[in-house]
């Protein structure tokens, strides 16, 4: 069996709701999609029982119907386990993974900036990457965003 | 007349500080500015001076499309020069936005918010260019 | 910067009463820095959302002008991202050119940086030397691909250039003549005390502190961590080539020369290793326009560190979502802590020992003294010179080295 089926198997093992949403894509890839209640269970397991040491990035995006935020984690730089979240488009919360990655608070500010996604327990903190005088509420990489018509 | 002769020429006449700005571009534009001045293309030979501060400059290179984190702090440089004071723009992002032409947070062209009176295209502009567009300018000034 | 026992208030071109905004705020206690935090976003231009309205194609050129030094390792991992989600497999021949390009700009970007850091504590002829020989291998960029930077060489699907017969030969003397420049500069490194002291124990980062701030690159091999994405997720050729993976374990600016120099030397001989075994046949597949709706993840080994790219699809001609994480972000984090308790004549060169992908030229930066209450901002260039002249006043002076090697030039 390889590492990757063999994190798909102890996913799966651990979590039952994670049958049938883990995929090995190939070496190296595995994707996985975690309900947004149970993510700091899998995402603390992926770390402190599966050896992922290290957030290559974090990728927040508009899947339309609702926010969705990918955590980029990878184990010893060679394979990725990537866990996606879907997210309330209304109300788009998740909690900091900065006590586990002190390196994700630049990550986190920028799905803050460009996808007004709330980030609990993120330090205030400086605006990343839009300038201090952009106005609020105005997110650049929301699908629906009218701001290019502005500034065509 | 080929391109290092005309400069031999003018800089007996004026050798320019040049002010190099960057306002958010990839740095390609950047680095041929600074290997204009090392040895293969020595700008510098020819009396031309690259400056720190705004108020020794005569000429200001600026490469990139203007973001909007350094659209008034261009502006703020440029009213710190002392005239006469020329604009040139470097590379096809200070001319027009080059590839980044529409993109949210990127105003355009220098001329978008200061008086351009050379553009040197390119992406980037090549050192060559860049000595090419700045003799020019200066042959300009002398008519 | 201190004179005489006092604190003294720098001069230079200041901008006060103005909303600057700060890109370095440097706490001080006298001369020792107490907190650094960065600024960024000035080259925030909104690439990734342009990426949603453009085709790959167009993407294509627009990703390879994130960055002017690294265009093709961003080129590179977009483009591999998006055949993946296609299912493309590339030729071999393809492979190794995408490989040829990447270890052709990881050797003018290494020998970029050295300059820069030569630029930084004052040994500029070093800035000279190295420029110089970069300009060989600017020569055959250009040669090869039709521009000396942004080369446009990738296409979906392959390449879009061949190398010709007399390519070869061009390529394999540049090897010969860089590797005996570099050896020099290794000499140099390891013989001239004014350099070693003058790079060693500056910017510390412990291993520890490497990997839990998610360093990357000569950065964190400097750390003693033994990573590369070339070794650890090979693409293009990278998997039938031999090669080292450089670390050290200094965890300092000289360790980081170090694996840069080392890493240079490992770079002349993958080229020579694609010249030998590079496969016959074309440079591309031919693929449509549209890519299938999925997503992937594509790692790639920039000069700087690791480059990573999540792309998704949605049958279109245009992606649904691109995403970046450039080397430099992950290595920014770990700047603060390199600055911490260190004085500040040293943050222009602990900056430039990460290889930032901004341009420091014109960068501000913010001091404010604690004991004082005083806040100035100050232009880089300031901070540099000043840097430079309280090093002189330790007994670490360029002065000399720069004279013997001008005479050498």
């Amino acid at each position: 069996m390889t590492d990757e089926e063999k994190i798909k198997q102890e996913l799966e093992n651990k979590f039952t709701y994670l049958k049938d949403a883990v995929i090995v894509k190939r070496k190296s890839r595995v994707f996985a999609a975690v309900p947004l209640e149970k993510f700091k269970h899998v995402f603390d397991y992926a770390v402190k029982n599966l050896g992922f040491d290290g957030l290559c990035a974090i990728t927040g995006l508009d899947l339309g119907e609702s926010l969705g935020v990918i955590y980029h984690l990878n184990r010893e730089g060679r394979l990725t386990l990537n866990l996606t979240v879907a997210l309330d488009k209304e109300h788009p919360q998740v909690a900091t993974v900065t006590d586990y990655f002190p390196g994700a608070d630049i990550y986190e500010r920028e799905m803050v900036d460009l996808l007004g996604i709330a980030v609990k327990g993120l330090a205030t903190g400086q605006h990343y990457p839009l300038p201090d005088n952009w106005p609020k509420n105005d997110h650049p990489l929301r699908k629906d965003w009218k701001g290019e018509a502005k500034h065509a | 007349m080929s391109v290092i002769s005309k400069v031999i020429n003018w800089s007996r006449l004026k050798s320019p500080w040049v002010l190099h700005f960057n306002t958010g571009a990839c740095n390609a534009c950047d680095i041929e500015i600074i290997a204009a001045l090392t040895p293969r293309y020595d700008l510098e030979r020819f009396g031309v001076l690259l400056k720190a501060t705004p108020r020794h400059a005569d000429i200001i290179l600026c490469s990139g499309p203007v973001t909007k984190q350094v659209s008034s702090r261009l502006v703020r440089i440029y009213e710190q020069m002392l005239e006469p004071k020329f604009v040139v723009a470097i590379g096809s992002c200070a001319s027009s936005g080059g590839v980044f032409g529409g993109c949210y947070n990127v105003e355009g062209g220098i001329d978008t918010v200061l008086p351009v009176a050379a553009y040197i295209p390119g992406c980037p502009a090549s050192p060559k260019a860049i000595i090419d567009g700045v003799v020019k300018l200066l042959t300009s000034l002398e008519e | 910067m201190h004179d005489s026992g006092e604190v003294i208030i720098p001069i230079g071109p200041q901008h006060p009463a103005l909303k600057e905004p700060e890109c370095f705020l440097i706490s001080l206690r006298g001369e020792k820095i107490t907190a650094a935090s960065i600024k960024l976003g000035y080259n925030h231009r909104g690439i990734e959302k342009a990426c949603e309205s453009r085709t790959y194609i167009q993407d294509l050129y627009l990703i390879e002008r994130i960055c002017g030094i690294c265009s093709h390792s961003h080129s590179t991992c977009f483009v591999q991202a998006v055949e993946e989600i296609a299912g493309i497999e590339i030729p071999g021949r393809a492979k190794y050119i995408r490989t040829l390009i990447g270890e052709l700009e990881r050797i003018h970007s290494h020998l970029l940086w050295l300059g820069v850091a030569g630029h930084e504590i004052g040994f500029d002829t070093l800035l000279m030397y190295t420029w110089r020989d970069r300009e060989v291998v600017m020569d055959i960029l250009a040669s090869l691909t039709g521009n000396r930077v942004n080369y446009g060489i990738n296409t979906v699907g392959g390449v879009r250039r061949d190398i010709k017969p007399d390519h070869q030969e061009k390529i394999l003397k540049a090897m010969d003549l860089l590797e005996e420049r570099t050896k020099y500069y290794i000499e140099l490194g390891s013989s001239e005390s004014t350099l070693i002291k003058r790079l060693s124990k500056v910017g510390m980062l412990s291993r520890a502190d490497a990997k839990n701030l998610g360093a990357v690159g000569p950065t964190a091999r400097a750390s003693g961590i033994e990573r590369d994405v070339r070794k650890d997720d090979p693409y293009a050729a990278y998997a039938e080539l031999d090669f080292k993976v450089i670390t050290s374990d200094k965890c300092d600016v000289y360790g980081r020369t170090l694996v840069r120099l080392g890493e240079l030397m490992q770079s002349f001989s993958l080229v020579r290793q694609v010249m030998q075994k590079i496969p016959s046949g074309p440079i591309t597949v031919k693929t449509g326009r549209k890519i299938p709706s999925g997503e992937a993840v594509s790692r790639y080994e920039a000069p700087r560190g690791e480059d990573f790219h999540y792309v998704r699809a949605n049958g279109t001609e245009m992606p649904e979502r691109v995403k970046v994480r450039a080397p430099t972000l992950a290595n920014i984090q770990a700047v603060s802590k390199m600055l911490e308790d260190r004085y500040l004549a040293d943050l222009p060169i602990v900056i430039a020992a990460i290889d930032p992908c901004f341009s420091c030229t014109d960068r501000m930066v913010t001091l404010h003294d604690q004991t004082r209450h005083k806040k100035n901002t100050f232009a880089w260039e300031t901070i540099r010179r000043k840097s430079i002249s309280w090093y002189r006043q330790q007994g670490v002076d360029f002065k000399a080295l720069n004279k013997k090697m001008a005479k050498l030039f």
